[in-house]
């Protein structure tokens, strides 16, 4: 068997100790009952053009795939048939999980609390570095999927008493249709939706998302064009477009950087990048430095050295962001929020758990500083 | 190295009312076969490049639906020839990328019965490695009929014009063979189609190549129009991949230009990757190394 099953799939993105502790057994009971599917979805797309001959031309993400009957644009979740663009992943579930909300990681929403993590296979990009190739870089009919409309998203929610549905794992941009649907509905019964991208995508369609989600975590996957082009099958700057975008909303936005030793680690870049987010989205949008692991078409690099990831840290912090953190690095004090005012902790993790919270009403309870961020 | 030979064989009334003519076919590649070889007897061509001990995989291209796809009618007839040698007929499969895609070429699928092999990648028990296969830009896992199921390949692609690379040919067949083409349509598929070819998978294993020009679509491919495919009952055939891709650019760049339609290069898909593959060592693709011998059955 070539497919990804259930069980590697928890092995690969549901990680284990910390991890699997906070997933309540009967949910991996709910989740062994559903059975596979090999139908995929034929739900219209949306922000797709009609042309001549039964082409079509994909305005969902920069690459602008124009196809021909039966063909599948690059994220191999869309196909052409007879000049109707249609997802084929709409409910096609390859990866259901409950996590807590530091995995996306959101450091700044609701701490402490789990999110109902969903994924369908494929990407719009091709990272040498993916940590989730097995999902992420193949075609929905090459992993196991399960049916999983948006109205059992929301039900499996309220029953495990999660509070947030993430839209993780792969990519969501190519679940586009599907993570909207869902978030709508969720929201209607209280529940938050988040969304954790590599925000290529275009403009109008980031716009319409930020609508109807509460917080987007973006990954800023190196501040280059080059490195976009050679190592992520992308470009920056559409990247550097859905940002702004997001912020404009006002909807809450963390970025991660995931720092590869002499690729995308230099001090010059990073500080670059640290100047822009400054310039362009403020101080007080949350940073993550995310340690690298040889991983998928890069295996040939050592992990990020704790002290690479502590020297962008302190660049950043140098620059004026407020909040910097490491991760990946189970243990370290760059995990742990610091009130920009008074330098005290607000709050202690350790890896994935919170370990004290001196947050009171969203202020530091030492000198009373507002930290930003969606808190209850 | 010397030149590498190309044979264009055309075969009056191998198509006709859109039915497929055997006999002619049969012709076709027998005297295609003797022509490539210089030999009097298709038998003699064949043994020099497969023994009876051979797994066979004829990878075929089938994603165009039946106006488009490798007639059955061809491939059986090439799986035939080849049991003329004295492959045994259960080690001959017939492949592409699914079931369904098969099915919907007129393909009847034959996984465990006798007689050649019919099936797809995604049948239960085949599917893709599991592991990737790195070779400079390519990181994919590979068909397990590719892979492991047969030593030997022929690539039977169907001729025709493809929006982003220029042309499906035989070396773009092996898309087919992997689990993420669609991620290898950058930049014309250039290098992509010719790195795919040079994994050891694919380069060690294909010994024959051959263009499929019954139909030809030579604009708005690689589906189907009508309005621009031409019945032209022609193979290309030859052991040097590249040069029949390069010759099969030159016929749908003929087309177009009867056709007062622009060269791929004026509508920025020049197939390159051709040039590309060239460069790599992997065959020719100038005129002045490559004998063109063209027949008519
Ligand atoms: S979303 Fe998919 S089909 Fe659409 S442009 Fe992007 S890669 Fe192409």
């Amino acid at each position: 068997m070539g497919k990804i099953s259930r069980r590697d799939f928890l092995k690969t993105v549901g990680g284990a100790g910390l991890v699997a502790s906070t997933i309540p057994s009967s949910f991996l009971i709910d989740l062994y009952a559903l059975t596979p599917t090999r139908k995929l979805s034929q739900v219209e797309a949306w922000f797709y053009k009609k042309l001549p001959d039964k082409e079509i031309k994909c305005e969902l993400c920069p690459r602008y795939c124009q196809l021909g009957d039966r063909e599948r644009g690059y994220c191999g979740a869309r196909e052409n048939r007879n000049g109707i663009y249609y997802t084929l992943v709409y409910g096609k579930v390859c990866a259901a999980h409950i996590d807590p909300i530091e995995k996306k990681p959101f450091f700044h929403f609701l701490p402490g609390t789990t999110a109902f993590s969903i994924a369908t296979a494929g990407c719009n990009v091709n990272c040498k570095f993916c940590q989730n190739w097995q999902i992420s870089q193949v075609r929905p009919e090459q992993v196991e999927n399960f049916d999983l409309p948006p109205r059992d998203v929301v039900r499996y929610c309220l029953k495990y008493r999660c509070p947030t549905i993430a839209y993780t794992y792969t990519e969501p941009v190519i679940f586009y249709e599907y993570m909207y649907d869902t978030s709508v509905k969720a929201s209607k019964k209280g529940i938050r939706n988040v969304v954790v991208t590599g925000a290529h995508i275009n403009p109008e369609p980031m716009k319409k998302l930020t609508e109807v989600v509460d917080a987007i975590k973006i990954d800023l996957k190196a501040f280059s064009e080059e490195f976009y082009k050679e190592y992520v099958r992308g470009e920056l700057k559409p990247v550097l477009d859905a940002i702004k975008i997001v912020k404009e909303s006002g909807k809450w936005l963390e970025i991660v950087y995931l720092v590869i030793p002499t690729l995308n680690d230099s001090p010059e870049e990073i500080r670059k990048m640290s100047k822009w987010i400054i310039k362009e989205v403020g101080p007080d949008v949350p940073v993550h430095f995310s340690r690298f692991h040889p991983m998928y078409l890069i295996k040939n690099l050592p992990p990020t050295p704790v002290s690479t990831l502590e020297r962008a840290r302190n660049i950043a912090l140098e620059e004026g962001i407020n909040y910097v953190y490491i991760g990946n690095v189970p243990g370290h004090k760059g995990e742990s929020t610091y009130c920009p005012s008074c330098k005290n902790v607000v709050i202690k993790r350790f890896a994935y758990q919170i370990l004290k919270n001196n947050l009171r009403k969203g202020k530091c309870k030492f000198c009373g500083q507002p930290i930003p961020g969606i808190w209850s | 190295m010397g030149k590498s030979k190309v044979v264009m064989i055309k075969g009056k009334g191998a198509l006709i009312n859109n039915r497929i003519n055997t006999k002619v076919i049969s012709l076709m590649f027998k005297k295609g076969l003797s022509l490539l070889f210089d030999c009097n007897d298709f038998r003699d061509a064949l043994n020099q490049l497969f023994s009876p001990s051979d797994r066979i995989g004829i990878k075929i291209n089938t994603i165009a639906g039946r106006k488009l796809s490798t007639n059955p009618e061809i491939s059986l007839t090439l799986a035939n020839l080849l049991t003329r040698i004295g492959v045994r007929s259960g080690n001959i499969i017939i492949w592409d990328r699914t079931n369904d895609e098969l099915r919907r070429a007129g393909y009847r699928l034959n996984f465990s019965g006798g007689g050649i092999k019919v099936f797809g990648t995604d049948t239960r028990r085949i599917n893709y490695e599991f592991d990737l296969t790195i070779h400079k830009n390519i990181g994919s896992r590979f068909s397990r009929i590719q892979s492991r199921l047969v030593n030997k390949s022929i690539s039977l692609a169907i001729l025709k014009d493809h929006g982003i690379a220029g042309l499906t040919g035989v070396m773009k067949n092996y898309f087919g063979a992997i689990h993420n083409p669609n991620k290898y349509h950058d930049s014309n598929c250039n290098p992509y189609i010719a790195e795919l070819y040079e994994t050891y998978l694919i380069k060690n294993k294909n010994k024959l190549s051959i263009l499929d020009g019954m139909i030809v679509q030579y604009h708005r491919g690689p589906s189907y129009h009508a309005q621009w495919a031409k019945k032209c009952e022609l193979f290309i055939m030859s052991t040097d991949p590249v040069a029949a891709d390069y010759i099969g650019w030159q016929f749908i760049e003929k087309l177009r230009k009867e056709r007062g339609l622009p060269p791929l290069e004026e509508e920025k898909r020049m197939p390159y990757y051709i040039i590309t593959a060239e460069k790599m060592g992997l065959g020719k693709a100038n005129l002045n190394e490559i004998q063109l011998i063209e027949y008519e059955v």
